[in-house]
């Protein structure tokens, strides 16, 4: 007896845990069909979560990385635009040059070309991507080249002026400047004023640059250098020559130094333009080092996020099937709750 | 044989015909009662050739109780460990929902995400050494870390101090039902002496025992004279002819340095390290095993990495000459730390873990220290990273980056990886704690199902099925006819005697 026996409390609950198992199911079911993910991830994965977890960092990481190589890069080509129209304005500078010699008045023409260009060239020194100045190296936070034109007369003007008194004995203003031989204007132009554009001159009353360029972190461990700074030769020759024409250009040299001035001015012009050229394929390298290195993350991500779908995502297929498969059960549960109940001797006995 | 022995055996019949329906009438009345066992009506001859109810016999079915109290501990103990690690494994809710997007990780609240997000401050930081905004951002990133592991170190504490609480409710309920178990006991074993019916008795005394095998896991043995003693399943006598005396005292809030009290019977431990015999399950032993080893592994595992973040930041002396000034704690550190600890002092420092005041721009700090240095102290300049004051200075962010991604050591008593980068660690720990919370629910889930495959084992053994109950009822319907013929049969045969006469 007892070994064929079913309690009757058991038979009518029995379908129940089965009843209230599909119904927690069939939610989990319905927040992985509408999210496409698994439910409760941490339970899914157990202690696979880690992996998980280091996969999305991974993945985060290098969008963070993605998005600094964004203002690096941003940085870099304002970098190069001003360096190309530094180049430009340096090439027109240097070809008017040849043609102006010859010219009467030739000597206003000089100061005002030697001026213009050196005014744009402390301009395009001085300017700044997001805030920071592009040519400062590592200063990123002062003005890379000082007012040579600023009032009253700066540092950098003084000690120009102060090169010519002591190298002549007279200033620039003074009349005896049409006695000065050309021997004579080429030694002070390659002595004392060149002098005023290296260190440590350049670094006194000149550029408030650092010399060491910064530096970032453009792929997972890739650092390097991302600037240049007006420390380097081509700024320094391309205001030597422009100052030469500024300053000494129109104070009435005879011929043969107004020669020697113009065609030393002409040599470090043409000089600066080679030596910035060369920094701007510096520059262009490291774009191209971040071009690369963005292609790179890019595609390593493409590959993370696959793999992140892999381990979230959800089948919707077997999402759907399971559905179906679970509200027939449910169906089937509900029905047999109630059959069971009808199956009770005391529905058929005579009352 | 005489007409009037013919009523005599009627009359038995009609005595046992009562108790049979009386014991069915209880039966049914029973049906839908838990833990009720049926009951049925011995039949019998008299020596007068009539019937008689022998006894009632209560289908009690030892070996199915027996299992279905140690499927209830099981699943009591696996359901309590299972609870507080659905408890901790919160602190690391953000595996638990996933988010393929990008930028996700910064609604993540573990320690884990918040060391990610931290790395990548630190990053875009090292990207634009000179934006303000920058910098504060990698500021307020690491005193998330900081709150991150603090807000997991509480949740380790809130969790074992309920645990504790819980304990001490437990070990309440086991007194009590011990006192309980006690009279009914005593009134099972003055009913055997006396031969009344103590059915009921021992049902309500089997489904005490269950309740203590909620709390305690426990076995039984029933003497010769009825009385039933239960023994933990370690063999610690927990009633035997007197009730012991389970005795526990709650601790208040666990902190991390804090172990809790062991669950003494009659002064013996039962729980804990102090413990010879300790016990294997019911919720007490889930409780303990929580209180003492779980969650203080996962305090152990935040420590270590709080420790290794301490020592990832410190900054050294970076005079030219050798000044041979001492390491302090940078970046992270302890309210008032000289120095940071050494590996095994760490218990508890995921608690005191902040961010130096001195980077904190709304505590009057220089978030722009963690850039060139002197976070540990910004007057001596021998802690300075970037000598020259430039604003674009990389050199000591490009370490802290290659720093976080450094293998660092750890202790083996967290029980992962002794050799790992503080970010792999974290995830380490978030492996552990949802793999500890996988098997826990896994675990809880199977023992609940044991759990009610046994009951409806010991239920379909003893229960009542109302049919088989009616069928009964039927047979003793149409005896009841048979009888009641038989007696009007005689008494017609008696009356045709007398009018014969």
């Amino acid at each position: 007896m007892t070994i064929n026996n079913v309690s009757s409390a058991q038979l009518s609950t029995a379908l129940l845990p089965a009843v209230r198992r599909a119904q927690s199911q069939l939610s989990t079911l319905e927040t992985e069909s509408a999210m496409g993910q698994y439910a409760d991830l941490g339970l899914q994965l157990g202690p696979q979560s880690g992996y998980e977890l280091s996969l999305r960092t991974q993945d985060d990481l290098l969008q963070t990385l993605t998005n600094a190589n964004g203002i690096v890069a941003t940085n870099l080509s304002t970098a190069q635009t001003a360096l190309s129209s530094i180049v430009s304005s340096a090439q027109t500078a240097a070809q008017s040059l040849t043609q102006s010699s010859a010219t009467t008045g030739a000597g206003a023409i000089l100061q005002s070309l030697g001026q213009t260009n050196l005014q744009q060239l402390i301009s395009l020194a001085n300017t700044t991507a997001g805030g920071s100045y592009v040519f400062g190296g590592q200063n990123t936070q002062t003005a890379a080249l000082d007012d040579y034109y600023a009032q009253p007369s700066s540092t950098a003007k003084s000690a120009v002026d102060a090169a010519f008194q002591s190298y002549f004995g007279f200033s620039a203003a003074a009349s005896q400047v049409a006695s000065i031989t050309s021997t004579q204007m080429q030694g002070f132009l390659s002595g004392p004023f060149a002098a005023q554009f290296e260190s440590p001159n350049w670094g006194s009353y000149w550029s408030n640059a650092s010399s060491a360029n910064t530096s970032s972190q453009i792929g997972a461990d890739d650092v390097i250098e991302t600037s240049t700074n007006t420390n380097g030769a081509g700024f320094r020759q391309l205001a030597q020559g422009y100052a030469m024409l500024s300053e000494f250009g129109a104070i009435g040299l005879d011929s043969g130094a107004q020669q020697a001035l113009t065609s030393a001015a002409s040599s470090v012009i043409n000089q600066g333009v080679s030596s910035i050229t060369t920094t701007q394929s510096q520059l262009g390298l490291a774009q191209s080092k971040i071009t690369q290195a963005n292609s790179a993350m890019s595609s390593q991500m493409t590959l993370l996020q696959s793999e992140l779908d892999r381990t979230d995502n959800v089948d919707p297929a077997h999402i759907a099937t399971e559905l179906t498969t679970l509200s027939t059960q449910l169906e089937m549960a509900y029905q047999l709750t109630s059959q069971i109940h009808n199956l009770n001797l005391a529905q058929y006995l005579p009352s | 044989m005489t007409l009037s022995s013919a009523f005599n055996i009627i009359d038995t019949s009609f005595s046992a015909i009562a108790k049979q329906s009386s014991t069915i009438a209880t039966n049914i009345a029973n049906a839908n009662t838990p833990s009720y066992s049926r009951q049925v009506a011995n039949l019998g001859t008299t020596a007068y050739d009539g019937v008689t109810v022998y006894s009632v016999i209560r289908e009690a079915n030892v070996a199915l109780a027996a299992q279905l109290n140690s499927t209830t501990a099981d699943s009591a103990a696996q359901t309590a460990i299972s609870n507080g690690l659905a408890t901790l494994a919160q602190t690391v809710s953000d595996s638990a929902t996933s988010t393929s997007t990008t930028g996700s990780l910064q609604n993540g609240a573990s320690p884990y995400a918040q060391l990610a997000n931290f790395s990548a401050a630190i990053a875009t930081f090292e990207a634009q050494p000179e934006s303000d905004s920058a910098a504060q951002a990698a500021v307020a990133a690491a005193q998330s870390v900081a709150s991150s592991l603090d807000a997991g170190a509480r949740t380790v504490t809130q969790v074992r101090t309920q645990a504790d609480q819980q304990i001490a409710g437990a070990v309440g309920t086991v007194n009590s039902l011990l006192n309980q178990f006690t009279s009914v006991n005593s009134s099972v074993m003055s009913g055997l002496a006396s031969g009344s019916d103590v059915g009921s008795l021992q049902d309500q005394r089997d489904s005490l025992v269950t309740q203590i095998a909620q709390q305690i896991g426990v076995t039984t043995t029933v003497n010769t004279n009825g009385s039933m003693s239960i023994f933990t399943d370690s063999g610690v006598p927990l009633f035997e002819s007197a009730p012991s005396q389970l005795t526990f005292t709650a601790s208040g809030t666990l902190g991390p340095n804090q172990s809790g009290n062991a669950v003494s019977v009659n002064g013996t431990p039962i729980t804990g390290p102090s413990s010879n015999m300790p016990i294997q399950s019911g919720a007490i032993a889930g409780l303990a095993q929580l209180r003492d080893s779980i969650a203080p592994q996962y305090q152990a595992q935040l420590d270590q990495i709080a420790g290794n973040l301490m020592t990832a930041f410190q900054e050294t002396d970076q005079s030219t000459t050798a000044t041979g000034l001492p390491t302090l704690p940078g970046l992270f550190t302890t309210p008032g730390a000289a120095s940071t600890p050494s590996s095994p002092n760490w218990t508890g420092l995921a608690n005191a873990l902040v961010v130096n005041p001195s980077v904190d721009p709304t505590q009057g700090g220089n978030a722009f220290l963690i850039r060139d240095g002197g976070v540990s102290d910004a007057s001596n300049l021998n802690y300075t990273y970037n000598a020259t004051g430039d604003a674009g200075y990389t050199g000591r962010l490009q370490q802290l980056v290659s720093t976080l991604q450094a293998p660092m050591g750890f202790s083996t008593n967290a029980g992962l990886a002794t050799t790992d980068s503080i970010s792999a660690y974290a995830a380490s720990s978030v492996s552990w704690l949802q793999g500890a919370n996988e098997r826990a629910s896994g675990n809880a889930t199977y023992q609940s199902s044991l759990l009610s495959s046994a009951s409806s084992a010991l239920s379909n053994a003893t229960g009542v099925n109302l049919d088989t109950e009616l069928t009964n009822m039927l047979t003793i319907e149409s005896s009841y006819t048979a009888s009641a013929k038989l007696v009007t049969t005689v008494t017609s045969m008696l009356n045709s005697l007398v009018s014969a006469i």
